[in-house]
């Protein structure tokens, strides 16, 4: 029996995003797979993922922070320096460590660098793997994007099916479900604008079960939505916000008919159900990084020229992405599918999967990028061995040439990696059941 | 910044040794790492051009590694030594930036003289010589100057218990260590009369004394070169000259291997020096003026050990009292502090184990004393020493450093929030 180490930092929807990865390792015969994750989310993961080993740290913590300086050190190393021996003592063949932070690097010093993917401790330095630099790489790129649970999964050599990650969605009878707001404020629709939408939807489809979702910190944004709408929709809804634990919320998801949610945990949480998610993405948000997994969800996507934004910096623009999604043509174009009643400004894409993980196809609306990032998936499942997934329109060898050009760099082609295709590849032929690199065919 | 390469880099290292011993946290830049890259541009046979563009950018591409490195690590001081691959693009940068920087010149001005170009770009200049250099400096514009002689370093340097085979292999009456300057290798062939021994490189070619030449001429070590100075009766100390025709040259600075010598506790005869009699007093250390006297004292020496065990215990005394690297090193730091107004800044210090409970504190206490830490270490300080440890942690070391980061991150989100 050999172990694999999984660390994860980051929040709740980078937890259910890091499923195709733990399923793949937990398809590994004879492989006992650990999960290193923030303690706040441990409860979360347990219902996630019943069949992997949690190893709960001390990570996050905003209350936390507001203690003087030797409490949070009290704190943090009474909890961390027994969960990090434990990690220690486990003798794993290999750590996938996810997350681009400082914490994570430290935290990958337990281990010896060559076990260690993605962000690695060597002797006092932080480096970066050679998969997570080609994502850096294309991220510059944004418009064009992988799925971030691809990108994690392929630090694998052979990740599970991507259509075998979620179950296809598929309402569950309860009626509409109703996220009120993300961590990025910018990315959320206001309480009016998100009141026609739903308006609008409860109408069209005839029900009048309406659930409320979020956390304690949401509730005033439910109660203005709330007050927006008709009272026929205000009287039924349940409000949820800041009233779940985890297994309260799962449970409520689950049985919902459509989940409607900006880019937050909770829409990645009915992708994990197989519940539908009708996604709005507005400013930061970009459904090709970070759209719901699997088949059957619908994205709306803002499609201005400076969309996807960073949510960091302001907007120069007063937020106009959020426009489309202001207005009685949305609910028209949603009751008809016609594309030519989508508003513009928006592109609204259908979820599905290749050989290399997560797809979003335009419906309605444009999609300038579609070409260039069919070719840019394909020229991915030639790096990780994958096949292909058939070129876009153009010639294909030229338009590889330039990605090739642009996402490979001197380091990746001169210097030894344990990252590298060619032992990617080899990892692949040997059936993952062999650790050593190969230095040369 | 120790240098790239040569003779200095046993001193680069002692200067680091004693830093530390005066309690101060000192990362090092390892440029001799760099230099077999800087060897292999010199054998690819091309123009000289393109040779010496490749060589100026190989040093550009060091100097930029010097930065990054003092960035990530915000020293309150840059120290280096000549051969120490600092550009003058990086020293303007280090200028701008607020980051002092001195040079400890550990070489003779009159022979190496391309400190002409950098000197003005270090903020402060430590020198071994006197007589002339102050005024060279000052009329280009370097105003810190500073003497700082030459040391030895106690904990390498001392009187060992050898045992019989290393006696024989590494004693004689007589003998020297040292490279085959021109001066050296016209003096000593009036020593092949004695039990002689020739230790060092730069011997090749004099068929007079190659059969005196030790190890066939190789390099020796720090280790070894302790061992001839204990194992021998009279260790010769010429210092070097480029030339001939005055074989005692009586120049000014003294070389580092009268101090280590003397820290052994071994008997030397060392040529006289103009800055000799500040540093040692008559009775302290047995010099020459001429060969004539060289040889003279070499026989009256060889019959009086009474005479030579009493000068060589006087002789370590004054060293370990005033000629140590850390002496050094203190004398400089304090030059530095009296030079530059609030240097160095005051860093908001956190002691290491300061407000946790005991069992923890214990822990800490633990670490700190692993990584021969005092116990008043900040916390900062210890973050430093961890991340220079190799290969992988352990759980506290490894915790402590998650917390490090986990305060950083809070406290920039609290400072966006506010």
């Amino acid at each position: 029996m050999s172990a694999c180490l999984v660390i994860q930092l980051a929040r709740f929807g980078d937890l259910v995003q890091t499923k195709r990865l733990l399923l793949s390792l937990c398809a590994e015969p004879d492989c006992e797979v650990h999960l290193c994750l923030d303690e706040s989310l441990a409860p979360l993961a347990r219902l996630l993922y019943p069949q992997v080993h949690l190893h709960p740290v001390c990570a996050h913590g905003t209350a936390l922070a507001k203690l003087p300086p030797s409490e949070q050190a009290r704190v943090l190393l009474e909890k961390n320096v027994p969960a990090f021996r434990e990690l220690a003592s486990l003798d794993f063949k290999r750590v996938y460590n996810l997350n681009f932070s400082p914490l994570n690097y430290r935290l990958a010093a337990l281990f010896e660098p060559e076990r260690v993917r993605g962000h690695v401790w060597q002797n006092g330095q932080e480096v970066v793997g050679q998969w997570a630099r080609l994502a850096m790489r294309w991220s510059a790129m944004r418009r064009i994007g992988l799925n971030v649970a691809d990108f994690w999964a392929w630090h694998h050599p052979a990740p599970v099916p991507a259509a075998e990650v979620n179950p296809v969605a598929k309402g569950r009878g309860g009626g509409l479900g109703v996220v009120m707001a993300g961590r990025e404020s910018r990315r959320s629709l206001p309480p009016k604008i998100l009141a026609a939408l739903v308006t609008g939807l409860l109408d069209m489809r005839g029900d009048d079960a309406l659930v409320l979702l979020g956390s304690a910190s949401e509730a005033q944004a439910a109660r203005q939505l709330v007050r927006e709408l008709p009272g026929r929709h205000a009287r039924v809804l349940r409000n949820l916000c800041g009233s779940t634990n985890w297994a309260g919320l799962v449970e409520a998801v689950a049985g919902l008919d459509l989940v409607l949610s900006p880019d937050t945990g909770t829409m990645h949480l009915a992708a994990h159900l197989g519940v539908p998610v009708l996604g709005t993405f507005l400013s930061s948000a970009w459904c090709h990084e970070t759209g719901p997994y699997g088949q059957g969800h619908l994205v709306l996507q803002a499609n201005l020229e400076c969309a996807p934004c960073l949510e960091s910096q302001s907007c120069q623009s007063e937020v106009a992405c959020l426009r489309p999604f202001d207005g009685p043509e949305l609910v028209r174009y949603l009751s008809t599918r016609e594309a030519d009643h989508l508003p513009e400004g928006l592109t609204a894409f259908a979820s599905d999967t290749d050989r290399l993980g997560q797809t979003f196809t335009a419906q309605a609306g444009p999609d300038a990028q579609a070409d260039l990032r069919r070719h840019f998936r394909d020229f991915l499942c030639g790096h990780v061995g994958c096949g292909h997934v058939g070129a876009g329109q153009g010639e294909p060898s030229l338009v590889l040439h330039e990605l090739a050009e642009r996402l490979y760099m001197e380091r990746d082609w001169l210097a030894q990696d344990p990252e590298s295709s060619v032992n990617r590849m080899a990892n692949i032929l040997s059936h993952i059941d062999h650790d050593n690199d190969i230095t040369a065919c | 910044m120790l240098p790239l390469y040569g003779g200095s880099l046993p001193i680069g290292r002692y200067c680091i040794a004693a830093l530390r011993q005066l309690g101060h946290l000192v990362e090092v830049f390892e440029a001799p790492d760099f230099y077999p890259g800087y060897r292999a541009l010199q054998a690819l046979k091309v123009g000289t051009d393109r040779l010496q563009y490749l060589e100026n950018s190989y040093l550009q591409v060091v100097s930029q590694a010097v930065l990054a490195k003092v960035e990530t690590f915000e020293p309150d001081l840059v120290l280096a030594q000549a051969q120490a691959p600092l550009s003058i693009q990086a020293l303007k940068r280090l200028r701008r930036d607020g980051v002092p920087t001195a040079m400890w010149f550990v070489e003779d001005f009159r022979l190496f003289t391309y400190w002409k170009g950098f000197a003005p770009h270090y903020d402060f200049f430590a020198v071994i010589q006197q007589d002339g250099i102050f005024d060279e400096l000052q009329a280009i514009g370097v105003q810190n100057v500073l003497y700082l002689p030459l040391a030895a370093h106690p904990e390498v340097h001392k009187p060992l218990e050898l045992s019989a085979a290393e006696q024989r292999k590494f004693g004689s009456d007589v003998s020297f260590m040292g490279a085959g300057y021109a001066n050296r290798r016209v003096a000593f062939r009036d020593l092949i009369r004695h039990d002689f021994k020739l230790w060092g490189t730069e011997w090749e070619g004099d068929s007079v004394l190659e059969p005196f030449v030790q190890m066939a001429g190789a390099r020796v070590s720090s280790e070894d070169c302790v061992r001839i100075f204990n194992a021998t009766k009279v260790n010769i100390n010429l210092h070097s000259s480029i030339q001939a025709k005055d074989l005692v040259s009586g120049g000014d600075f003294i070389n580092p291997r009268t101090f280590e010598v003397a820290a052994c506790r071994a008997f030397q005869l060392v040529d006289r020096r103009s800055l000799m009699p500040e540093a040692f007093a008559q009775d302290e250390l047995a010099t020459f003026d001429s060969m004539a006297e060289l040889q003279e004292k070499i026989v009256h020496y060889l019959s009086h050990p009474e005479e030579r065990e009493a000068i060589a215990r006087r002789g370590q005394a004054r060293v370990l009292r005033e000629h140590t690297y850390a002496a050094r090193m203190q004398t400089l730091l304090d030059f530095i502090a009296s030079r530059l107004e609030g240097w160095p800044r005051e860093r908001a210090s956190v002691q290491a184990a300061e407000g946790l409970p005991q069992e923890l504190a214990q822990q800490i206490a633990g670490l700190l004393d692993r990584l021969a830490l005092p116990a008043d270490t900040s916390f900062a300080d210890l973050v430093w020493a961890i991340r220079q440890q190799q290969g992988k942690l352990d759980e506290l070391d490894t915790a402590v450093l998650f917390l490090d980061e986990w305060r950083k991150l809070y406290d920039k989100k609290s400072g966006q929030e506010t």
